[in-house]
């Protein structure tokens, strides 16, 4: 029999036992928020019986299936998160139900998986998964060649015609939609003033970095979010180039002859971003040459920049994108735009409140002029100025079979047959935590999409939904009520088996700011708060 | 018949109105015509010349400005291999000597200015190094006691480190910048300066002339400014020579790794480091920077072999 997690002087919290029944009978757990009021969507998790979770919504969300089918939303077992108390251990040894088991993580060098033997889907062909990282483009080609690993990401965009013409070697393309943007804080003057704000987004010559900077393929960027989303791209495109009105925009601002400033950046290479010390360059060059502005060029380390910019706290520009997660608008708008994220300074409710207004909308089309509006408001508001949707290609061995990339999350290695028993893949950087229910960083949720799951995943060549440790997801009518079947006989890697405890128990460490377990690396858990707009409890 | 001591004062007298007629030539003259007998120095002294003129004379030879960007000024691609008209390249296509970089810029005229920094760098922290060591060193050698020990054993601390790990750690908490670069190189630098000094006076405190100018009255700064310093100073001056060369290589170092001149400055080791993943899709552009490091440090290595040769008393014959 499971206990409770949750502490009875917790707030918001319910411990009841839902199914009366004989002794040993499932007593299922749930998490529920007081009311609606918190201004969030999840009103309640509830374990219905062993293998039904039923999830209450304060309001209609259509794109409960995309959200729930996202690694950060991955379940472990209700017994590890106690014992840990959502942190410590669990940073760098997640238990979870996937086709591969963590067995070591060598801090620096590399994390290596062995297979999963009771998997309850098909097992990996070959014993051992290693990945590894490297921040040169280069690096990981010459690792490659050199086979040394099986396949490597983000293949530097000079080099796409060397992996094309070389038969030793797959050629990849990643179909994934993403965003780079140069990001300002409304906190920190002078980008508090809209005219500076917007002087920028004109004094930019976009489509001058996308040709020269970006392989073929990649787009200027006429909204935030890529137009292969539907809905994405209503509304006005982004503003032309116009260095003279910019300037004199600027002049208007106070600043004639610009300032100093910094743009700060990783030096990690992204889909969104293959080189980012040489873009970086680029736009010192632009606002040098454009506006005046006299902005220093500043690396940060990744996991402390991911920090300092989602947080609010860089007072220069940055350079940031965003890989879609899941098939939906709501992935792009309303995780950046939503009321709790401080990424830009404060949110602004022009954009915000017409945002949650349409993500409970089920019909696009019923929903269209709302994201009119929204894109119309970014536009006007400037939080941002977005630059490219970037294309971008990974690499594989030409002896490895299924070798794949999907638009959508990492490779299912367990999918893949390097034709060997360990197949080593090579990804950008060192993972940050593997605790992903509190992580943003694509290196990090990679590796965890190995070995936790959640409910349900995206396929391996779209972003359909598939079925994973639930069978399946229903709404009622309006869409506030979702219930998952959960799948049975699933055995987590501890050897415990999978119940629907272990689902609440997993999300309420992450929508709970009162959970006892809502610790985490960073304790942001910005998935859980952006895509359900806020959290249960939060301060 | 002239006497055997006459003949013996005549001969006397010609060898003292030949040493009075001979004029004294000066150490730095007798290194210098030692140093262009040697090979190494020549070599080192044209080399050194050569990156010398390139730096003073930069905005002369240098094709571009090295901070210009030529999208929509010229038809070039980005890390365009050299293009040299007399090697074949088209003439409809304008000549780069060594390339274009990842950011459109002339190549040439990012290592002709380059020169400037890295040169500014090895000469200014030399200069620290060396007035800073020699203060120091000569100090603690000549009052000895504790200020001796206080001061040796910070030397001792400081050469406890890996130097260009200290010099990181200074950066790092100072922020990057080629000034903190300057400064975190000259500390690290600072003590080996300082050891080779201290030595030096030790030895010569205790000649005969040094008693003697402690005899006449001299007093102890004046003994040690007049009579010290200036003939301890010839080790020092090889260690300088030596020391721009490390002092060259640890710039470009921290500058590789993003600590030490910052973009756009046309830095060697910046340029290495922003191109080190074209090392195979545009080896150009990592092979000229590191070209003009090597050259110059090769340079500064020579000099400072043949000018120890030059001093050294022993290798005079």
């Amino acid at each position: 029999m499971k206990h409770s997690i949750f502490s009875p002087a917790i707030a918001g919290i319910l411990a009841t036992a839902f199914l009366a029944g004989p002794a040993g009978a499932f007593q299922g757990n749930s998490v529920a928020a007081k009311d609606c009021s918190y201004g969030g969507k999840i009103k309640s998790i509830e374990a219905v019986n062993a293998h039904t979770v039923r999830f209450s919504m304060c309001k209609p969300d259509p794109a409960f299936m995309a959200k729930a089918a996202f690694t950060p939303f991955g379940i472990q077992p209700e017994e590890y998160l106690n014992a840990t108390g959502g942190g410590g251990d669990i940073l760098e040894k997640p238990v979870g139900t996937g086709p591969w088991k963590l067995e070591k993580w060598a801090r620096g060098d590399s994390i290596i998986m062995r297979r999963f033997d009771d998997y309850w889907g098909q097992a990996a062909p070959y014993g051992t998964l290693v990945i590894r990282w490297s921040d040169s483009g280069a690096g990981r080609l010459v690792e490659l060649r050199a086979g040394t690993v099986d396949q490597i990401t983000n293949i530097s965009p000079d080099d796409f015609d060397s992996v094309k013409n070389d038969p030793s070697l797959t050629f990849i393309p990643v179909a994934n939609p993403n965003t780079l943007y140069l990001a300002m804080t409304n906190t920190f003057k002078p980008f508090d003033d809209l005219r500076v704000r917007k002087a920028i987004a004109m004094g930019i010559d976009r489509a001058r970095i996308v040709d020269n900077f970006f392989p073929g393929g990649s787009e200027v960027a006429s909204h935030f979010t890529p137009c292969s989303i539907t809905n994405a791209c209503e509304g006005e495109s982004w503003y032309e180039f116009d260095a003279g009105k910019a300037k004199a925009m600027l002049a208007e601002a106070g600043y004639p002859d610009g300032f100093k400033t910094k743009i700060f950046f990783r030096d990690v290479f992204r889909g969104y971003l293959p080189e980012p010390s040489i873009v970086a360059v680029e736009f010192q060059t632009q606002l040098r040459d454009n506006l005046g502005i006299d902005a220093e060029v500043v690396v940060m380390e990744s996991g402390e920049f991911i920090d300092e910019s989602t947080n609010g706290r860089l007072d220069g520009f940055y350079l940031l994108g965003w890989g879609a997660d899941y098939p939906h608008v709501t992935n792009f708008l309303d995780f950046h735009f939503s009321s709790k994220n401080p990424q830009y300074g404060t949110p602004h409710p022009e954009i915000y409140k017409l945002l949650e207004e349409a993500s409970s909308i089920g019909d696009a089309a019923v929903a269209r002029p709302l994201y009119e509006d929204a894109n119309n408001a970014i536009k006007a508001i400037v939080p941002m100025v977005p630059i490219a949707h970037g294309a971008s290609a990974s690499a594989a061995l030409a002896g490895v079979k299924n070798a794949h990339f999907r638009p959508f999350g990492a490779p299912l290695f367990h999918r893949a047959d390097p034709g060997k028993d360990t197949f080593v893949f090579m990804q950008n950087a060192e993972p940050i935590s593997l605790y992903c229910t509190d992580e943003t960083d694509g290196e990090s949720l990679a590796a965890c999409q190995q070995v936790v799951e959640p409910l349900l995943g995206y396929a391996i060549d779209s972003g359909a939904i598939e079925a994973r440790l639930a069978t399946d997801c229903s709404a009622n009518a309006d869409s506030t009520v979702w219930t998952c079947e959960l799948r049975k006989g699933v055995k987590f890697h501890d050897g415990s088996s999978l119940d629907a405890n272990d689902v609440v128990a997993s999300w309420a460490a992450g929508i709970d700011a009162a959970n006892p377990n809502h610790k985490g690396n960073t304790g942001a858990f910005e998935y859980y708060s952006y895509l359900w707009d806020g959290l249960m409890n939060a301060q | 018949m002239m006497s055997l001591k006459g003949a013996a004062d005549s001969l006397s007298d010609g060898i003292d109105e030949q040493w009075l007629q001979t004029k004294p030539i000066s150490l730095w003259k007798t290194t210098l015509r030692r140093l262009l007998r040697r090979k190494t120095g020549i070599v080192g002294l044209i080399l050194i010349g050569f990156m010398m003129t390139m730096a003073i004379g930069a905005p002369a030879f240098a094709p571009y400005d090295p901070e210009q960007v030529l999208i929509g000024k010229e038809k070039v691609r980005k890390r365009e291999a050299p293009c040299i008209h007399l090697l074949g390249c088209p003439s409809e296509r304008p000549q780069h000597l060594m390339g274009i970089d990842g950011n459109f810029r002339d190549q040439l005229s990012r290592v002709i200015y380059g020169a400037r920094v890295s040169l500014s760098i090895g000469f200014t922290t030399v200069l620290f190094a060396f007035f800073g060591g020699t203060i120091l060193g000569a100090i603690a050698a000549y009052w000895g006691g504790w200020l001796d020990n206080l001061i040796m054993r910070i030397m001792d601390v400081i050469l406890g480190f890996p130097s260009l790990l200290l010099a990181i750690a200074i950066v790092a908490v100072l922020g990057p910048g080629i000034r903190n670069a300057l400064f975190a190189i000259s500390i690290v630098t600072l003590p080996a300066y300082a050891r080779v000094m201290r030595a030096s006076v030790l030895s010569i405190k205790e000649m005969d002339y040094v008693a003697a100018s402690q005899a006449l009255g001299a007093s102890r700064l004046r003994i040690l400014l007049t009579r010290i310093v200036p003939n301890a100073l010839t080790p020092i001056v090889v260690l300088s020579t030596l020391g721009i060369a490390s002092a060259i290589l640890d710039a470009a170092g921290l500058s590789f790794l993003g600590l030490g001149a910052q973009p756009p400055t046309p830095e060697w080791g910046t340029m290495l480091g922003a191109e080190r993943n074209q090392v195979f899709s545009a080896p150009h552009l990592v092979f000229f920077p590191g070209l003009a490091i090597m050259l110059t440090v090769l340079g500064f290595n020579l000099l400072g072999d043949g000018l120890r040769d030059a001093l050294d008393p022993r290798l005079n014959h």
